[in-house]
């Protein structure tokens, strides 16, 4: 569905200093998916954006959505996409920019109240309709941001940053709007430094740093993987001395709380074993970072020895 | 890698209603642009006119009998002095109401949205920034041109009628002009109003300076719009001569070719460049 070949975008300023935003990358995303993007700041993910949608053209290489260049196909076809910052003029009432919106998005005249009212509904917006855009909270101004993308039923959705300023109901929310919105046509893909979100919404996640691409996460195969050597952190209820002596590199973090580094799987089951034999109650064992965070981390390291 | 199965998604209905969009565009330059245009150039008529007909009646009031004789009587008097003023008027202010007007009309237009970021979500839209800017181009002169005619309407009821087609014509073409060039800027760079200030005043100054220059070099004031000439427009209209339409076709054609070149950088210039 949207295919990056190659692709390099470099910015020249007016002291001919050359600023190198994407290089050399490619990437595919597949219809019916949710796919991620998720880099440090910098790392070329609202480059990659302006690109996939036309506002910027590449140095070399080539974005195709559907086989198109990319403004020949949202001209004909529209994308729904929330920008990282929400641009709309301040002087406009919520419920005129989202029937605006929705003009131009080519919802026929007859459905214009009704689709306006429904993602109005949707994003929570009712108590807000009449007021103007600038009077807004962050958090309302990024939900009729979200409400704008929604009015189509677009087949390409880009979501920048989108749970950017949200309260945490509305974070949940936005999950269970993403879970809609999947389709076996729809390509949908979220750009965020949020890894939690990405973990739970995305099927894939492509990692960028130093406008390069690091490495692609298979999160649906990874969700559950274990990282040998990843660090975990126990929590236990009594019996807090012992730990220090079943675990000799644990660290302490108070509270009952120990981090536990270089240890094996197995070591960990069989230790935490020995504790629950002494009579240490254990109230919880996890990883401290999902298996994307580790990728994350792991992948902008290397980024950033190369980029060195 | 699973996908739930939701219901089928329609095929691509419509492009976006840019056409019905014309009424917010229209709703857009009332609001914001023709409000301020109205406020300036009422402002300015009534400090041109107010004073002069003050002027006017007390003329009336100790104009001598022998002298509303030669007139003709007093009511051909008075309306050789209304006609006076009038032509003195518009020879004087017309070319300010045109030039003020298209600041005000196209400041901004295209640069606006880029600068702000606003062309995000608009273009995200089934939506050409071509049609949609050449769109708010020609609603804009039309609303402009609507507005004159309302201006003259209350000045045809307040002084003496003024709206006709010479007028309208003359307005719409050299409007065509002004607004054509910082159209053309606005589509390009930031300071588009600026760049008109200066394109005007350096064509008035290279014409009248090398216009009539036998140097082939001279002749390179052919690019620029021959503005040292725009006062025999507004003669002609005040006085309710012939218009000069040689004058008038190479201002509209001059604007002409910057919209189309406008409508060009728009077609092929990135939005995200300012």
């Amino acid at each position: 569905m949207i295919s990056f070949s190659h692709v390099d975008k470099h910015y020249r300023g007016w002291a001919q200093s050359e600023v190198r935003a994407l290089t050399d990358l490619s990437l595919e995303v597949r219809t019916g998916e949710v796919f991620g993007l998720a880099g440090p700041n910098g790392a070329g993910k609202s480059t990659l954006i302006s690109l996939l949608l036309g506002f910027l053209g590449a140095t070399r290489g080539t974005v195709l959505i559907d086989g198109l260049e990319p403004r020949v196909y949202i001209e004909a076809n529209g994308v729904g996409y929330l920008s990282e910052l929400v641009n709309i003029p301040p002087a406009w009432r919520v419920c005129d920019a989202l029937e605006r919106y929705a003009l131009l998005a080519g919802v026929p005249q007859a459905d214009l109240s009704g689709r306006v009212s429904s993602v109005v509904e949707q994003l929570g917006l009712e108590e807000h309709r009449r007021k103007r855009v600038r009077q807004l909270s962050k958090g309302n101004l990024q939900r009729l941001g979200l409400a704008q993308a929604l009015l189509c039923e677009e087949r390409v959705i880009v979501l920048d940053e989108p749970t950017h300023g949200l309260d945490p109901l509305w974070t949940q929310r936005f999950r269970d709007i993403v879970d809609g919105l999947r389709a076996p046509k729809r390509t949908i893909l979220i750009a965020s430094h949020n890894l939690d979100e990405l973990a739970r919404v995305a099927d894939r996640v492509a990692i960028l740093d130093h406008g390069r691409l690091q490495r692609i996460v298979d999160v649906r195969a990874t969700r559950n993987d274990v990282v040998r050597g990843a660090p975990y952190r126990l929590v236990v209820q009594l019996g807090d001395d012992h730990v220090k002596e079943q675990f000799p590199g644990a660290r302490a973090l108070g509270g009952g709380e120990h981090e536990l580094h270089g240890e094996s799987l197995e070591s960990i089951n069989a230790g935490v074993a020995r504790l629950i034999e002494r009579g240490v109650l254990v109230k919880a064992l996890f990883p401290v970072h999902s298996a994307l965070e580790q990728q994350f981390r792991e992948a902008v390291g290397a980024g950033a020895e190369n980029g060195a | 890698m699973s996908i739930p199965v939701h219901e089928a998604l329609p095929a691509r209905r419509h492009r976006g209603l840019v056409g019905l969009y014309g009424l917010w565009q229209f709703r857009d330059y009332l609001m914001e642009r023709g409000a301020a245009t109205l406020i300036v150039l009422g402002l300015f008529s009534y400090l041109s006119v107010g004073e002069k007909l003050s002027e006017l009646h007390y003329r009336a009031e100790h104009a001598t009998a022998a002298q509303i004789a030669q007139a003709g009587g007093a009511e051909a008097w008075h309306t050789a002095q209304l006609q006076a003023l009038t032509s003195n008027f518009l020879a004087s202010f017309l070319g300010v109401v045109v030039f003020v007007g298209a600041v005000f009309a196209t400041q901004g237009i295209v640069a606006n949205d880029r600068k702000t970021g606003f062309y995000r979500f608009l273009f995200a839209k089934p939506v050409s920034p071509t049609r949609y800017y050449g769109q708010a181009f020609v609603i804009h002169w039309a609303a402009f041109t609507a507005l004159v005619s309302a201006m003259a309407l209350v000045y045809g009821a307040l002084v003496q009628p003024i709206l006709s087609v010479p007028l309208l014509m003359a307005v719409a073409v050299m409007f065509l002009m002004y607004a054509g060039i910082e159209f053309l800027a606005s589509s390009m760079a930031r300071w588009d109003w600026l760049s008109m200030v200066a394109v005007a005043v350096t064509a008035t100054y290279l014409w009248g300076r090398f216009g009539t220059s036998p140097s082939p070099v001279a002749r390179l004031v052919y690019l620029l719009p021959p503005l040292h000439r725009t006062a025999e427009v507004y003669s002609a209209v005040a006085q309710g001569d012939a218009l000069p339409w040689h004058l008038l076709a190479w201002f509209g054609g001059y604007g002409l070719v910057c919209v189309v070149a406008a409508l060009f950088v728009l077609r092929y210039r990135r939005l995200a460049i300012i």
